[in-house]
This record gives structure tokens, C-alpha cells and sequence, in this order.
């Protein structure tokens, strides 16, 4: 067991990331609305552990304390908070396509000062952040409870009132609108909530990655993300989950793959270059022919009735 | 900023505004007709460069799957052009049958179709990377003949020296705007075109063919999309492999919204807008000009989002 941590593990806590940044999607896609901003929420989350953890909070211990990793992420967390109200409230009043192009233009702005500001060290990036545990998989102990949390959260979240109204306002935003219900606050409400969770990832993936730089905001990016959210299932948050994790692991497994002898050497290559090529086709197809995700609402009853050995009868 | 400079600077935003408005008229045709952005539009950008490029007798570079390829015969730059641009508008085609027309037909999101074509840009970019490498490819030379480099409109005191190559992105966007102003607004087809993007369903029971102008509007804006790439291609060079069409493709968002999403007067005043607002990017702040176009977007989106020349409309339950 320790042998398989200890090769796998930094492919284990990337699947975590993965599944939480797919979240971090799914969130304003619960109400409906389609945020490209993800990564740009995710860069400025891990510049701000990189410069906090390098110039603001140094620390010449072996490892790095775990408390200012948290610090790290509430800062982060916040930021991206503020910084997704400012930039929901005037572009969430429009309704349509119009966040998805102003979420690309946000990502492509931070990306541009973040090749041209100093503080976040141009084009070369940030390097040696400090490590706060011995080996990768030490990192579970942030990835799960994490994870774990938002899924929890995201459960309750889906219950609750609020839950009901960002549903109502995907399906019919006029509609809601309406019954009194005011879309825009809710609108940014989710926004925000995604922005918070990728900020959070973000301040503890720079950790992780040890190296900060402009290729973590992309709109590459954007569209991976999106696609965990796409093939796993857009209707249930278990569907980014696994989504995030399958296809964060894919890559490696299609390396894998590539490595074995017998298969010719363009067919290697092809495996090794064809990631983004795949999740296009992933995306192309999924919304063609599962426009749902593989992870649908009815699949997850279906699988509970299943699991329920005895149904249980309702007496009248 | 002394005269000859300003000028300078000012022909430089033209010629490159010029591009941005075929490119971002492309983008609008398909949005006016579909209310949809087609997010592979900068994919098919590329498309034009590298067909163009390799029209016109460029050989792949060593790093693809196809290195060291030429062709075996070369066109002049003139017909590479218009063959490449021709090819990227059977490209846009075949984007619509394979990424958009399924979707249609099932009556799907409009969401959905532009998470569809977002993929469909990322297939055929890194397709491409992996066929011919993600290297800059530079048009040779000699590409316009014996034209000089540059030409020079001032004196020979003060120069105001123009590369011919910008003069001749700026002529030919010229022609195209012409050319579509005229097609769009005066002849039988632009009306019906007009018609569908005004409402299909009463088109069609007018007697026109809404599949047949769909088709029609991703050739136009395909062909339009890949002159551009074609142009800037000659220019400045590939940079950055395939993805440099993705980038413009990104800046032409900026452009549409600026001029108004599905508005073609506003998509060419937009493009020359944001040329002109990137050529007098002081030196020194050269690094945020690819931030200009957003910049510019955001302020759209907060003071007039319908843009410049759109009207506002009215959502009806």
C-alpha cells in the first residue's frame, strides 16, 4: 500500500484537484449559467499562496506550516470572493452568452498581467514554493477533507431553498423572475461560490505543483474544466466529481499506454499528443449525444434502488 | 507625438483593424443567422493561415507528423489566397454539419451548441499541432512579386515608411467589405440571408431555404475567417503554432461586442476601433496590448451591451 502511495500519489491528489476544479464549473451551471473563469480564479488563487508563501509568510522550516496553507486558502478564497461580486453584479444582469465571453475576456486579462507584472515573475512565473508535507500524497490530508466538505455542502446545497431557486432559474430564468425571485443575486451567488472553490484549489495546487506560472490561467483550461463537467454529468454534482477525476487521470493512463512495446511509434506519440484532442471529441460528442453527462440524476436513483435491498413499503 | 509617427502608427492600426473586421464580420454573419458564437471561428483562422502558407509553397517545418512535406506544385500569393480562403469556407462547412447541424435539428440548448464548437476548436487546433508541428512558420519572402518591402508616403526627410504588406491586408479587407456590403445589402440572396437572420420560420414559409443560407452564412464566415488568418499569417508570421488563430479568435469576441453581437457595420467599426486603439499602445506598456481588446469588452458589457451600432431588444416571454 505504501509503495502504490508513494508512485501513485501525485496522480491521486491531481484526480482531487481535478474533481473540486470541476465543481468549481458546475457551481454557476447550476443556475444555469456557463463561467469560463474557473482558471482565472485558479491562477490568481495559487499567485497569491506563491507570493504569500515566498515573500510575505517565509518559513526556513523543513516543511512549511500547515496552518499558513489554510491562511493561504481563506486569502484566496476571499479575493476571488470580492473580485467575482465586482465581476458578476454587471455582467450577470445580461442574460445569455454574455458571461461566457466576459469570463474568457476576464482569464485572458489576469493571464496578460500575469506575464507582465513583476510580482508574479513575468513569463518564468514563481518557483520553490515552500512544500508543506514530506511527499505528494500528504496533500490528501487538504484534498480530501476538501473535497469531501464541498460535496457535502453542494448535497445540502441542492435540498435547500437556494438549491431549488438556481434549478428554477436554469430552467426559466424569465420565469423565475416572475415569482420574485431576483436572478441576478442568485446568479452571482453561484458565480461567486465557483470563483471561491477554484481560488481555494488554486492557493493549494501551488503548493503542490511547487511552480506557479501564466500557463495555470488558460482558456485551454477553461475548456478542460469544462469538459470534467460536460462528460461526468452537468445535472448532479457526483458528474463533475467524476468526471474531474477520470479524465485528470486519463492522460496518464493513455502514457501509460503509449509505453507499452508492440504499439508503433506513431500510435505512442498520438496517445501522448492526443489529450486535448480527445476531451474536444469528448466534448463535441457528449453534448450531441449526452447532453446530460454520464452521470444523470435518474442513473443515481436507479443505482440506490438497486443498493436498497428491502424497498421500503409506504403504509396507508 | 510628432506628426510622422502618429501617422505611422495610425496606418499601422488600419491595416490591422482591417483584419479584425473581416475576421469579426465572419464571427457576426454566423452569430446573426444562429444567435450563437462559433467558437471554433479562430480555429478556422488557422485553417487559412496554414493552407495559404502551404498553397503558396511553404513546406512543413520538422516537428509534425507530416514533416519536411511540400507541395509539389506553388501558387502565386494572390490565388493561395483565395484557394486557402476557399478551403477554409468548406471547412467552416464541414464544422457546421459535424459540431452544429446535429444539435440543431434536436432543438438543443444554444449553450450547448457553443460548448460544442469551443471543441471542435480545440480538435482541429491540436490536430493540427500534432500534423505540422506547433514551430513558427514564416511566408517566404519573395511572396508579393516585385513589390518593395516598404514604401515610403512622406519625404524623404521625414519618412513615413508603410510595409506593402499592410497596405495590401488593408486593400484586400477593403475589397471584402465592398464586396459583402454589396452582396449582403443589394442582391436577392443578401435579402433572403437578411430574412432568415431576421426570423427563420417566417423565411421559410416565404419560400426560402433556412439549411441552404446556414450553409451559405459558415462559407462566408469561413472564408472571411481564413483570409484573415491568411493576412495576419503573412504579416507577422504563424507565432505559436496553430493556437495563434485561437488568440485572434479570442480578441474578435471583443470586437463583436464592441460593435454588437450580430451587428456587421458594428463588427467593422469594431475592428478598426480596436486596431487603432492597440497601434497607439505606448511602447512601454507594448506587453498588456493583447489585453486592450477585453479591457474594451468589459467596458462594453457594463456601459452599453448591446454595443455600438446594436439596438437593444426587447425579451419577450
Amino acid at each position: 500500500m505504501g509503495n502504490f502511495l508513494d508512485s501513485y500519489g501525485f496522480l491521486i491528489v491531481s484526480t482531487f484537484w481535478g474533481a473540486l476544479l470541476g465543481l468549481s464549473v458546475y457551481l454557476p451551471l447550476m443556475a444555469g449559467q456557463l463561467s469560463l473563469a474557473s482558471p482565472g480564479f485558479y491562477a490568481l488563487g495559487g499567485y497569491i499562496a506563491a507570493i504569500l508563501s515566498t515573500q510575505v509568510l517565509p518559513h526556513s522550516g523543513e516543511t512549511y506550516p500547515f496552518g499558513f496553507v489554510l491562511l493561504e486558502m481563506g486569502v484566496a478564497g476571499l479575493v476571488s470572493a470580492v473580485l467575482a461580486v465586482i465581476l458578476g453584479i454587471p455582467v450577470l444582469r445580461l442574460r445569455g452568452i454574455y458571461l461566457a465571453i466576459a469570463t474568457i475576456a476576464f482569464v485572458e486579462i489576469l493571464r496578460v498581467l500575469a506575464l507582465n507584472l513583476e510580482i508574479t515573475g513575468g513569463a518564468i512565473g514563481i518557483f520553490s514554493i515552500p512544500q508543506p508535507f514530506r511527499s505528494p500524497v500528504g496533500y490528501l490530508w487538504i484534498a480530501l477533507p476538501l473535497l469531501v466538505l464541498t460535496m457535502v455542502l453542494l448535497y445540502r446545497l441542492e435540498q435547500s431553498h437556494t438549491g431549488r431557486v438556481f434549478r428554477a432559474i436554469r430552467e426559466d430564468e424569465l420565469a423565475a423572475d416572475t415569482m420574485g425571485i431576483d436572478p441576478t443575486y442568485y446568479k452571482v451567488l453561484s458565480f461567486t461560490l465557483g470563483a471561491i472553490l477554484a481560488g481555494m484549489v488554486g492557493a493549494v495546487s501551488a503548493h503542490f505543483f511547487n511552480t506557479w506560472n501564466a500557463k495555470q490561467g488558460t482558456f485551454d483550461n477553461s475548456i478542460i474544466y469544462l469538459a470534467f463537467v460536460l462528460s461526468g454529468g452537468s445535472r448532479t454534482f457526483v458528474g463533475p466529481v467524476v468526471g474531474g477525476m477520470v479524465l485528470t487521470a486519463l492522460p496518464e493512463v493513455l502514457r501509460t499506454i503509449a509505453n507499452i512495446g508492440g504499439i508503433p511509434l506513431w500510435l505512442g506519440g498520438f496517445l501522448q499528443a492526443m489529450r486535448l484532442i480527445i476531451f474536444g471529441l469528448l466534448i463535441v460528442l457528449g453534448s450531441m449525444f449526452y447532453p446530460q453527462g454520464i452521470v444523470t440524476p435518474e442513473l443515481l436513483n436507479r443505482l440506490k434502488l438497486a443498493f436498497r435491498k428491502q424497498p421500503k413499503r409506504i403504509s396507508t | 507625438m510628432d506628426i510622422t509617427l502618429f501617422l505611422q502608427q495610425f496606418l499601422n492600426g488600419l491595416s490591422i483593424g482591417s483584419v479584425y473586421a473581416i475576421f469579426a464580420v465572419g464571427y457576426t454573419l454566423v452569430f446573426s443567422i444562429l444567435g450563437i458564437i462559433n467558437f471554433a471561428h479562430g480555429a478556422v483562422f488557422t485553417l487559412g493561415a496554414y493552407f495559404t502558407y502551404f498553397l503558396s509553397g511553404g513546406a512543413v517545418g520538422t516537428n509534425g507528423l507530416l514533416a519536411n512535406l511540400a507541395l509539389p506544385f506553388q501558387f502565386s500569393f494572390a490565388i493561395a489566397l483565395l484557394l486557402g480562403s476557399i478551403l477554409s469556407g468548406l471547412s467552416a462547412i464541414a464544422i457546421e454539419r459535424l459540431a452544429f447541424r446535429p444539435l440543431r435539428l434536436k432543438g438543443a440548448d444554444p449553450l450547448l451548441t457553443l460548448v460544442s464548437s469551443l471543441g471542435a476548436a480545440l480538435v482541429i487546433v491540436n490536430v493540427l499541432q500534432y500534423l505540422v508541428g506547433a514551430e513558427i512558420y514564416t511566408f517566404s519572402e519573395g511572396i508579393y512579386g516585385d513589390l518593395p518591402a516598404s514604401i515610403n508616403l512622406g519625404t524623404a526627410e521625414r519618412p513615413i515608411m508603410i510595409r506593402t504588406v499592410q497596405i495590401i491586408i488593408f486593400g484586400v479587407s477593403a475589397v471584402m467589405v465592398g464586396i459583402l456590403t454589396y452582396g449582403i445589402g443589394f442582391t436577392r440572396m443578401g435579402k433572403a440571408l437578411q430574412a432568415v437572420a431576421e426570423d427563420a420560420t417566417t423565411a421559410s414559409l416565404l419560400g426560402i431555404d433556412p439549411e441552404r443560407f446556414i450553409t451559405l452564412t459558415f462559407f462566408v464566415s469561413g472564408f472571411l475567417g481564413g483570409m484573415a488568418g491568411a493576412l495576419v499569417g503573412s504579416s507577422v508570421s504563424i507565432a505559436s503554432g496553430p493556437y495563434f488563430g485561437i488568440a485572434y479568435g479570442l480578441k474578435g469576441l471583443g470586437v463583436i461586442v464592441l460593435g454588437g453581437l450580430g451587428n456587421i457595420p458594428g463588427a467593422i467599426v469594431g475592428g478598426m476601433v480596436i486596431g487603432l486603439a492597440e497601434a497607439f499602445v505606448p511602447t512601454d506598456f507594448s506587453g498588456y496590448k493583447d489585453a486592450i481588446a477585453f479591457a474594451i469588452l468589459f467596458v462594453m458589457l457594463l456601459v452599453r451591451p448591446q454595443g455600438l451600432l446594436g439596438r437593444s431588444r426587447i425579451q419577450k416571454v
